[in-house]
């Protein structure tokens, strides 16, 4: 667990919510694009519609990858409790 | 026979629920005696990851994900499916952006409430009743409308009457709820998004056995084209796409019965962890779920007589499943209702008890009795409970109304006053004040049925959230920016960043 002070702690958490809206505006893009963009071609997967595989298995699977890869990369394991003075620095 | 065959799995479930209200009771009698409003309405912010994540999601999926969903999915086929995958934001985007600025500031204020969150952020007591009333009035609403899909399921999957299977299922939910607080909420959550996977298994199972596999469903679906387009021919327009993206996506950002489980967790791991499984869970639900739907096309080819699209999945437990089996797959939507209401329950009880009862004793400068805080507590919870169930005998109009209102209403009311709260240092009373009323006005009055043409906002194909959030936005920026900002106290504690080192931070008076 890292040690932050509470600013620090606002600071890191504003790069979390940070990533946390761009995994989210990836994942509208890519469901847009997978959907619509590939509803025209005539192809299938496991017999379904192919663009309905690509947008909505995909969209669920490439959440899991970018949350796993936010939670891992971008978020840091800090105290919720005052771990330290009450001033913002140590 | 068959009756006892289908009865006995959802006993044995609903048995399993009131153990577990009564087991956490006893074993939080020791906290309870400390600060009982901490324990009792946020579990003593002990959640870890996996029960974090399963009552968040199965507090999010209502009934509808398991029946009305499914059903128009069944009609519209694919598009359907598309269009509730909007909700795979719907667990990490509230606790990736919000989760852990709340878990530190409630720490700070010591807020068991949103409402709590909202009073100090924006120091008004105006804004944290108009916040409590419609979390209280909003809850309710759904928690009919939940405990009557709940009933009509059970009486029909059961053959038993409908007054029957509400008091049954409905009495249940209030005793665990009322006994074991929001604790028992959380773990019997955990069970019934467990009990919720497992009817999808089983019913997936039932379709693809009936239908005699995927090749043959799809040569049946295949006869019907525009269940195999995204629009599905045209009735899904772009338009109702974004809006849902909105309603079902981004903006459960700012329900409430989300917001408060930020508050309940136990470590930043625990929140990391909560983001996969709830990601992995809530994707599955939807996506499962709808899929399902729109497959038994391939069993069920019209409508059964009389019936509606809700109607399709009750009919399949019934027709498709062999008695034990269909007890096992009714659970998944009971559980569905009984993981909404009690958490809709027990925060509606909250912000009686803590938002109002315990707020004015504080005000008073004197410190609620934890003994009397402990009674009116379960007697508040029991009471809505059974009001609640009591209404849902013989639902008066008002009830569709304000259950039709309630999830945008509830977002419209919280999504800018938390977002903008916690993230926008000029966010204040006035911008806060003019974006909840207005806002929630304006959503009502879109949605309205039966106003005259003349004096009806012009939605242009979208939903009526478009114009609760949007008008929000605007009244809530022109509010703050004519508007006198907060006390630099409150300030520092949510916006410590923008402060020199060394800046004193402490928690603001209370008001």
């Amino acid at each position: 667990m890292k040690k932050m002070s509470y600013k620090e702690k606002f600071v890191q958490m504003n790069k979390e919510a940070k990533a946390t809206w761009i995994v989210a505006a990836i994942l509208i893009a890519y469901w847009w694009i997978a959907g619509f963009g590939t509803a025209g071609m005539d192809y299938t997967i496991f017999h379904m519609p192919g663009w309905f595989v690509l947008s909505n298995f995909g969209v669920w699977i490439l959440s899991i990858v970018l949350v796993w890869v936010l939670t891992a990369k971008v978020f840091e394991d800090f105290s919720l409790e005052d771990d330290e003075d009450e001033t913002t620095k140590e | 026979m068959r009756i006892f065959l289908v009865l006995a799995p959802v006993f044995v479930f609903l048995i399993v629920m009131l153990a577990v209200g009564f087991v956490i009771r006893k074993r939080s009698q020791k906290d309870r005696s400390v600060d009982f409003s901490k324990d009792y309405f946020i579990g003593g912010r002990s959640l870890g990851g996996f029960v974090l994540a399963m009552t968040l999601v199965a507090t999010y999926s209502s009934g509808s994900s398991f029946v009305g969903g499914p059903g128009v999915a069944w009609l519209r086929g694919f598009g359907w499916v598309y269009l509730a995958m909007t909700q795979v934001l719907a667990a990490f985007l509230v606790m990736g952006v919000m989760g852990k600025k709340m878990a530190i500031i409630s720490r700070k204020i010591e807020a068991v409430t949103v409402v709590d969150v909202i009073r100090t952020r924006y120091e008004s007591n105006a804004l944290a009743n108009i916040g409590a009333v419609l979390i209280v009035v909003f809850f309710c609403g759904t928690m009919v409308a939940q405990f009557i899909s709940g009933a009509q399921l059970f009486a029909a999957a059961a053959g038993i009457n409908y007054t029957l299977g509400l008091f049954v299922f409905a009495l249940v939910v209030v005793a665990f709820t009322a006994v074991g607080g929001f604790k028992a909420v959380a773990v019997t959550d955990t069970i019934c998004a467990l009990a919720m996977l497992t009817g999808l298994g089983v019913l997936a199972y039932a379709v693809l056995d009936h239908g005699g596999g995927m090749s043959n469903i799809m040569t049946t679906i295949k006869e019907q084209p525009q269940m195999l387009e995204p629009t599905s021919g045209g009735a899904i327009s772009v338009r109702l796409l974004i809006s849902f993206w909105m309603l079902s996506g981004v903006c459960t950002l700012g329900l409430p019965q989300s917001l408060v489980r930020n508050m309940s967790y136990k470590s930043s791991k625990s929140l990391h962890h909560a983001m996969i499984y709830g990601t992995v869970v809530v994707g599955a639900m939807m996506l499962g779920m709808h899929l399902i739907g729109v497959l038994s096309r391939g069993v069920i080819h019209e409508l059964p007589a009389g019936g509606t699209t809700d109607s399709i999945m009750p009919h399949l437990v019934v027709n498709y499943l062999s008695p034990i089996w269909a007890g096992i797959a009714i659970i998944a939507p009971l559980a569905a209702a009984i993981s909404t209401v009690s958490s809709l329950l027990i925060s509606a009880s909250s912000s009686i008890i803590k938002d109002v009862y315990q707020h004015a004793v504080e005000r008073k400068g004197e410190r609620a009795d934890q003994k009397k805080v402990a009674r009116f507590s379960i007697i508040v919870t029991a009471v809505i409970g059974v009001a609640c169930i009591l209404v849902a005998l013989k639902p008066p109009a008002v009830i569709v109304w304000i259950n039709m209102f309630a999830f945008g209403g509830l977002q419209t009311a919280f999504f800018w006053t938390f977002l903008l709260g916690f993230f926008w240092k000029k966010a204040n009373t006035t911008g806060a004040l003019l974006s909840m009323v207005g806002g929630v006005f304006a959503y009502c009055y879109s949605m309205a049925p039966g106003i005259p043409a003349s004096f009806k906002v012009p939605l242009y194909g979208f939903h009526a959230i478009v114009v609760g959030i949007g008008l929000g936005l605007a009244l809530f920026v022109i509010g703050s920016l004519i508007g006198k900002p907060n006390n630099e106290k409150v300030l520092k504690l949510f916006f410590p960043e923008t402060y020199p080192d060394g800046a004193k931070i402490e928690a603001p008076e209370r008001i």
